[in-house]
């Protein structure tokens, strides 16, 4: 960077009040354009995007200095700019700090959040144009912009936590906007729920990191942990749980097997939600984690395995469920499953790089797609099964083409975004190998490409099967809403040749080697050249030739442009000769109805069970005592008459009690 | 069946177990108080029978029998002030109409 080597003072003056305000600038804006849209929004009417909206323009902006300074000018070093704010629990030995960090993979993190943040929210304003709860929805859109830059700037893990849980509240929030509608309300419930089974795991895992080190602070545990690994002080198996118990939390918010269910019935939040916290942003934070908990993850291969064998489950499954769903932002969660899985698949292979690459590439081309299926949505008024579309490709021009690129993008067609990711991790599982990731991960390429221009064609090309009464009104929506999507379609093709051109030794990889410096040490990594005349040629063209396959089939089989018609006879014929495999996609694996018998009938019953004895044993004894003494007390009560006589014939008696046994027993 | 101890405490005994049933039978304070009375009295009795017959208590049992005599005389004495207090208050000498120590 010849420009920044003439200003040496820039080094001199790293993480100066400047970059610190800003980086709380970046929590701020947010905050209070929640706090402002939530008091003042209900008067603003239509107008209550005005508040939330700019204010993450601003973020946008402060948030493109701070990736400037970070990756481009290198201005806070490798380590990053790091500060703290307060110390939020000073509590003898247990010391937790309001601190805040930047570095590349923040500022790579910060890259995705912000800009389809910012994207995000200017389609809000026509997409909600609508929508007499309009204020509630920015505010919660900015709660959630607040919340996950929180966690991608939390320098320790109880504040990384903290922000985990508020993303969380945010979506439950988003999910279940339009709370009237009972199936929105169960959805958010269901993600809510969902997400706390795997937050527990995480919980204890910061527990067990703390009773183990003694701090939470990454720097601190990212040393203290391999150190005592290393030093024999604790066992391999230790580290190994410490490991699955954090993935235990990035599987919950992640959506990965067997805690994926929540994500497809998220869908029912608006759709700029799902573009946002349900592709882009949140679901990324699991992979996040993982990324930044390298140095743990180093320590267990073990833990790596599991990583590596959830993440390709999940990518083979959810394929295989997107392949045969109506809804069409139903198709797209279960992408978003799939990409995801991708993106374990990599960390689980020690391909770090190459996921927080994919995690890149896919919040842009997942955004798009999902901004476009709500361009889509309101074009067909709220129509959102694919049943009812087709044909749309002339009436709808720019979301049909700005879908085409993030379609071409999410299939790896080069030289779109998608396409340098994910042959990364596929190349890199080969080469580092683990030959059966590579195989499921070509398999799932072919099918991620099938099942996105099945999307395509039911939803734009072939004959139009939109109903009658909607058909004439079919319009393109407002430039609030097609601007997004052209601006999101041009990352879409240029950030992969962008930042990983060339291969292996691309900007990204520049970015993130000191970050991923433990891991590449611990693994011992080949650093095996490039050739592209060889084996890396060979992978690359493997995975193009699949996509190209599958795409191709898709166009046979579902139509597109005008060029190819759909054959619906022939997809029916498929259907009916593969009728098992297709009913067990259509119906989900049944994880669903898996998780109804095993939670609400089974759970069911221990609970009633253990309510029963709650009812009638714990609290049967602690009445038990209470009626007990009170029952006695109102007995001797009729002793009590309250005339002296009686008091004096009892001490009569008594006497003659003690006098006659004194003469019986005593005296004898 | 002259000069024997057992006459004595026959009748010491009798008139105990009278004074006793009119504290607990009578309903009148005063005559509770005056059945008290023949209680402390029938003690006595016993009491100055025994320094008569058994020769170890010698002039004891008078003296201790004096001082029965004054501590039932104090103890009428704070009786019967107590019994015009309550009368003054209640306007009645029965005790089973006192029942406001019930509770």
């Amino acid at each position: 960077m010849p420009f920044f080597t003439e200003a040496p003072e820039t080094v001199a003056t790293a993480g100066s009040s400047l970059d610190q305000a800003l980086v709380l600038a970046l929590l701020a804006l947010p905050l209070a354009g929640f706090g402002l849209t939530a008091l003042v929004g209900r008067r603003m009417g239509d107008k209550a995007w005005a508040i939330a909206v700019p204010a993450i323009v601003l973020v946008w902006l402060a948030a493109l200095y701070l990736i400037f300074q970070t990756l481009v000018a290198g201005a806070y070093g490798e380590a990053g700019l790091h500060f703290r704010l307060y110390e939020w629990i000073p509590a003898g030995d247990f010391t937790v700090e309001v601190d805040f960090g930047v570095d590349a993979l923040t500022a790579v993190m910060l890259i995705v959040v912000t800009t389809v943040g910012m994207l995000v929210h200017v389609y809000s304003i026509g997409y909600m144009a609508h929508d007499p709860g309009r204020w509630r929805f920015f505010a919660y859109l900015n709660f959630f912009m607040f919340s996950m830059l929180l966690l991608v700037l939390a320098d320790n893990f109880l504040l990384l936590f903290v922000a985990w849980e508020l993303v969380g509240l945010s979506s439950y929030l988003l999910i279940g906007f339009w709370y009237r509608r009972r199936s929105a309300a169960l959805a958010a419930k269901k993600a809510f729920i969902v997400n706390r089974a795997g937050d527990f795991g995480f919980g204890l895992g910061i527990m067990a990191i703390w009773t183990t080190v003694g701090t939470l602070d990454y720097s601190d545990v990212f040393q203290l942990l391999p150190a005592q690994v290393e030093s024999g002080a604790i066992e391999g198996w230790q580290m190994t749980g410490i490991c699955l118990l954090l993935f235990a939390g990035a599987i919950g918010k992640s959506a990965q097997f067997p805690l994926h269910v929540w994500l497809p019935d998220a869908m029912e939040g608006p759709t700029p939600v799902s573009a946002l916290i349900h592709a882009a942003t949140m679901v990324n934070a699991g992979v996040y984690l993982v990324a930044r908990a390298n140095p743990l993850f180093a320590q267990s291969p073990e833990a790596l395995l599991v990583v590596a064998l959830v993440g390709t489950f999940t990518c083979v499954m959810a394929a295989a469920i997107a392949f045969t769903q109506k809804d069409i932002k139903r198709v797209l969660a279960y992408s978003t499953l799939s990409q995801l899985g991708y993106m374990f698949m990599a960390l689980g292979v020690g391909a770090f790089v190459p996921a927080i690459f994919h995690l890149v590439t896919h919040g842009f081309f997942k955004g798009l797609l999902f901004l476009g299926s709500g361009s889509v949505i309101h074009a067909v008024h709220e129509e959102q099964d694919m049943d009812r579309m087709g044909g749309l490709w002339r009436r709808i021009g720019i979301t049909h083409v700005t879908m085409l690129i993030g379609s071409l993008a999410i299939a790896g067609i080069p030289p779109l975004a998608g396409f340098f990711s994910k042959d990364e991790i596929l190349g890199e599982s080969f080469k580092l190998g683990f030959g059966w990731v590579w195989a499921i991960g070509i398999i799932v390429a072919v099918m991620t490409a099938l099942y996105m221009f099945r999307l395509m064609g039911k939803t734009f090309y072939g004959p139009s099967n939109v109903d009658p009464h909607t058909e004439p009104r079919i319009h393109e929506s407002p430039i609030s809403m097609t601007g997004p999507l052209m601006l999101l379609a041009v990352p879409s093709v240029l950030i992969g040749f962008a930042l990983g051109w060339p291969p292996e030794s691309g900007l990204i990889h520049q970015w993130l080697a000191p970050v991923f410096h433990p891991l590449e040490e611990a693994l011992h990594h080949g650093a095996a050249d490039y050739q592209l005349l060889g084996i890396d040629g060979f992978l690359l063209g493997a995975s193009v030739a699949v996509s190209a396959v599958g795409m191709v089939v898709a166009w046979r089989l579902f139509g597109f442009l005008s060029t190819m018609a759909p054959r619906p006879a022939l997809v029916a014929s498929l259907t009916a000769r593969l009728n098992g495999p297709y009913r067990i996609s259509r119906d989900k694996w049944y994880f669903d109805d898996l998780n109804h018998l095993l939670f609400v009938r089974v759970g069911g019953a221990v609970a009633r069970a253990l309510w029963w004895f709650d009812v009638h044993v714990i609290d049967g004894a602690v009445n038990g005592v209470a009626s007990l003494t009170q029952g006695t007390g109102h007995g001797l009560r009729q002793i009590q008459t309250g005339r002296v006589q009686n008091y004096a014939l009892g001490i009569a008696g008594g006497l003659l009690v003690i006098a006659v046994g004194y003469l019986f027993i005593v005296a004898r | 069946m002259t000069q024997s101890l057992d006459a004595y405490l026959i009748l010491a005994s009798l008139l105990f177990t009278i004074g006793t049933f009119g504290f607990l039978a009578r309903r009148n304070a005063i005559a509770m108080l005056m059945s008290i009375e023949l209680m402390l009295n029938a003690v006595n009795l016993a009491i100055v029978a025994f320094g008569a017959y058994v020769p170890t208590l010698a002039e004891d049992g008078a003296l201790i029998a004096l001082f029965v005599m004054a501590v039932a005389a104090a103890e009428a004495t704070v009786g019967l002030a107590i019994i015009i207090a309550i009368y003054r208050n209640r306007r009645t000498p029965l005790v089973d109409e006192y029942a406001s120590m019930r509770e």
